[in-house]
């Protein structure tokens, strides 16, 4: 049998409305029959004037009231809200909750559990002093008037416009790139994709066993109206907040933020122009890209652009395209067609690959056999055998290595085992003979213990002896060496190259900025000077239309007098 | 067949193998996804395009990396078609004139279709009735001649 999870909450207990009868269905659930009407409900119906609770919470208005489906004005609130209009959930006499079909009892007897719904920040509308624009965590609004204590999730008529203004005021904050809080993205959401799934705050509050989501909605739609309650209607009912859910973002349908979005490019366009590189070459003028940036320079803000986010020169073009992480940044859009980008992109990995490869052909081959030698000498014991050694380490870096074999590997293995059997002063020997083979240049008294010559590292006499002997050994061995023969003007100079390298390339890098803000600086004079100029000739022409339109008793007469009078003064000037 | 060593006894790849060892990585996930594909709600001959694309783009890769960028050694690139990373056979027509775009063999052979002609996608666009939007039935291709 199925045991209905619901607590009656005090609201439910309260005494039942004339008409209404209590009963027990075979299942063990309670419902409620009116014999007059033949309407039966699980919920606990309620007399229609509940007393109003004081709205110090915005939870409380979301107690879910017991309206009457009978109630006409509600019906058809429902009726034009719901097209297609949900079945009825009133079920008659003993059939109780195997009316419907068979699964349903269950389904009914445990609702969905729903996410619970809090009001998050308010903001003010300026204008409409005591009204508060509330968002909740999930992303919903709703407008409420602390002064009337009455909140409404349909905005009123009367706060429309002011509620636009903010939200375009945070549209363009946020196209702007400052820091906005999270509550705004849940509510661009919303109001883009239409009625956001239904709130459920009053899972708590509400008797739970019977819901269907039909009647959810149906409870749900309740105060149609928001002018009916200011009507002063209101303070007799208790207040609904669910309800017009899905008509309040009908007035921000897409069409409107696409429009709102349009009108703020606009601006943007005209005020930010200096600001947002990318912006007017992308958007406005199209072809003036040109006029701004030379070619040379869009195409090192391009490369600039690969460099910055570490792309891989050797990765495929179409990996670039399919992260997309280069699509925001204004630099992107430097170059106006996609084939240009692949184009410089093309050269650009081509150069870097040159490049890496120069550089590894100077930077010093590792010798693969070090890390396996500190490997060895930090795990080996003479205890395991290579088998074993392989099995349990197969998983250390230095022991997949492919450039060393699986037999060199096996050999050191052993070598090293058998000379830790052997007496130290022998290894010492061994050692000392090591580092006497090395040229001085490679070991020295400036050579520090820890940056030890790859030829001593690699080599199996050097990680035999135990380290704590081995270190002071060394390096006592290193101090009774001379100084390093003066052949590091060499490494001088290559360091002097690079670094002039990097001189230059930031001089230019700096130098096509300078360039581009110059050049955008240019292009907003121009503009400025063009429009001055435009205003001007319209001045000019308005006062000749308004002069034209001056025309006395004499008519045309006048007007060719005065042409007269400038022929004549021309003339003169002439003469 | 002779028997598949263990990792650990295989030779190395070539030098330079690492710096493309991600990407082909990618590429082989891309074509098991491909090849695991359901195909039970596409039209048939549709079934293997995406093996067909896959295969192009990787075969594009390591063409590119080697003859245009120069940025792998002849022995890695002998190695990779020797491993099968790229189509060989597809690569040497690339190399022709008149077939630099190819999008795959099938679509040259002629002694396959019932005109004895190539595939649809071989034919410029210019040649092509305006607006004419062709996808080829071997590989999807919408268009791989030269001169596109």
């Amino acid at each position: 049998m199925l045991k209905s999870t619901y607590v009656p909450s005090p609201a439910v207990l309260q005494p039942l409305p004339a008409g209404w009868t209590e009963h027990k269905a075979p299942t063990g659930h309670t419902y409620y029959y009116n014999a007059e009407t033949k309407e039966s409900t699980y919920k606990r119906p309620v007399a229609v004037p509940a007393p109003m609770k004081p709205m110090d919470n915005y939870h409380q208005h979301q107690v879910v009231p017991q309206i009457k489906l009978s109630d006409p004005n509600v019906a058809n609130a429902f009726m034009a809200q719901f097209a297609p209009p949900p079945p009825q959930q009133q079920q008659h006499g003993g059939r109780g909750g195997f009316g419907g079909p068979g699964g349903r009892g269950s389904f009914q007897s445990r609702p969905r559990p729903q996410p619970v719904d809090k009001p998050r920040s308010k903001v003010a509308i300026p204008g409409h002093e005591p009204w508060v624009l509330v968002y909740t965590k999930y992303g919903r609004r709703f407008a409420y008037n602390s002064a009337k204590n009455a909140s409404y999730w349909r905005i009123p008529e009367k706060l429309m416009p002011a509620i636009l203004e903010l939200d375009k005021e945070r549209i363009r904050l946020k196209a702007l790139g400052k820091s906005l809080d999270e509550k705004d993205e849940g509510d661009k959401q919303k109001s883009a994709a239409g009625p956001s799934p239904r709130p459920a705050t009053h899972e708590d509050e509400a008797p739970a066993h019977d819901y269907d989501s039909s009647e959810y909605e149906e409870v749900e739609v309740t105060d149609d109206e928001g002018d009916e309650q200011e009507d002063g209607n209101a303070p007799k009912r208790q207040r609904t907040e669910e309800p017009t859910e899905n008509q309040g973002p009908v007035e921000f349908t897409e069409a409107d933020i696409a429009a709102q979005l349009a009108a703020m490019g606009a601006d943007y366009a005209d005020d930010e122009e200096g600001e947002y590189y990318g912006y007017d070459e992308e958007m406005g003028e199209g072809g003036d890209a040109g006029v701004l940036l030379s070619e040379q320079d869009t195409r090192e803000l391009f490369k600039d652009l690969l460099n910055d986010f570490n792309i891989n020169p050797y990765s495929p073009w179409e990996k670039l395209i399919e992260e997309g992480k280069v699509f925001d940044d204004p630099r992107y859009t430097v170059l106006g067609t996609t084939r240009e980008r692949k184009e410089v992109w093309e050269e650009w990995s081509r150069a870097k690959i040159q490049q890496l490869k120069e550089m590894r052909a100077k930077e010093s081959k590792k010798d693969p056999k070090i890390p396996y030698l500190a490997l060895l000498q930090e795990k080996a014991t003479p205890k395991l055998y290579w088998p074993e050694f392989k099995r349990k380490y197969k998983k250390e870096e230095a022991m997949k290595d492919t450039k060393l074999s699986d037999k060199d590997r096996e050999k050191l293995y052993r070598e090293h085992i058998n000379r830790l059997k052997m007496p130290q002063s022998q290894l010492k020997a061994d050692l000392k003979k090591l580092l006497e083979s090395v040229a001085l240049s490679a070991l020295n008294n400036t050579t520090m213990v820890s940056h030890l010559p790859p030829q001593v590292l690699g080599d199996i006499r050097y990680i035999s002896l135990d380290p704590q002997i081995r270190d002071p050994f060394v390096e006592a061995y290193i101090q009774g060496l001379g100084p390093p023969p003066a052949d590091d003007q060499l490494a001088q100079e290559e360091e002097d190259e690079a670094a002039k390298k990097r001189r230059e390339e930031r001089k230019r890098r700096e130098k096509a900025l300078e360039e581009r803000e110059r050049a955008v600086a240019e292009e907003k004079r121009r503009q400025e000077k063009k429009v001055r100029f435009e205003r001007a000739k319209l001045r000019e022409e308005e006062r000749e239309l308004e002069r034209a339109m001056q025309v006395g008793k004499k008519g045309l007469q006048s007007q060719l007098g005065v042409m007269d009078k400038d022929a004549v003064m021309d003339d003169a000037a002439l003469m | 067949m002779p028997a598949i060593r263990a990792a650990s006894k295989r030779k190395p790849p070539p030098e330079g193998f690492t710096d493309i060892e991600e990407d082909l990585l990618i590429f082989g996930n891309k074509m098991k996804d491909a090849q695991n594909a359901p195909t039970d709600n596409i039209p048939k001959h549709q079934a293997q395009w995406p093996v067909f694309q896959i295969s192009h783009q990787r075969s594009r890769y390591i063409y590119e990396l080697y003859y245009e960028k120069e940025a792998i050694s002849k022995q890695l690139y002998d190695w990779l078609l020797k491993n099968n990373y790229a189509d060989a056979l597809l690569i040497a027509k690339w190399k022709k004139q008149g077939y630099e775009k190819l999008c795959c063999l099938r679509c040259v052979q002629t002694k396959e279709t019932n005109f004895n002609s190539t595939c649809i996608c071989r034919v410029p666009k210019a040649q092509l009735k305006e607006g004419q939007d062709v996808q080829c039935v071997s590989c999807g291709c919408r268009g791989c001649a030269s001169c596109d």
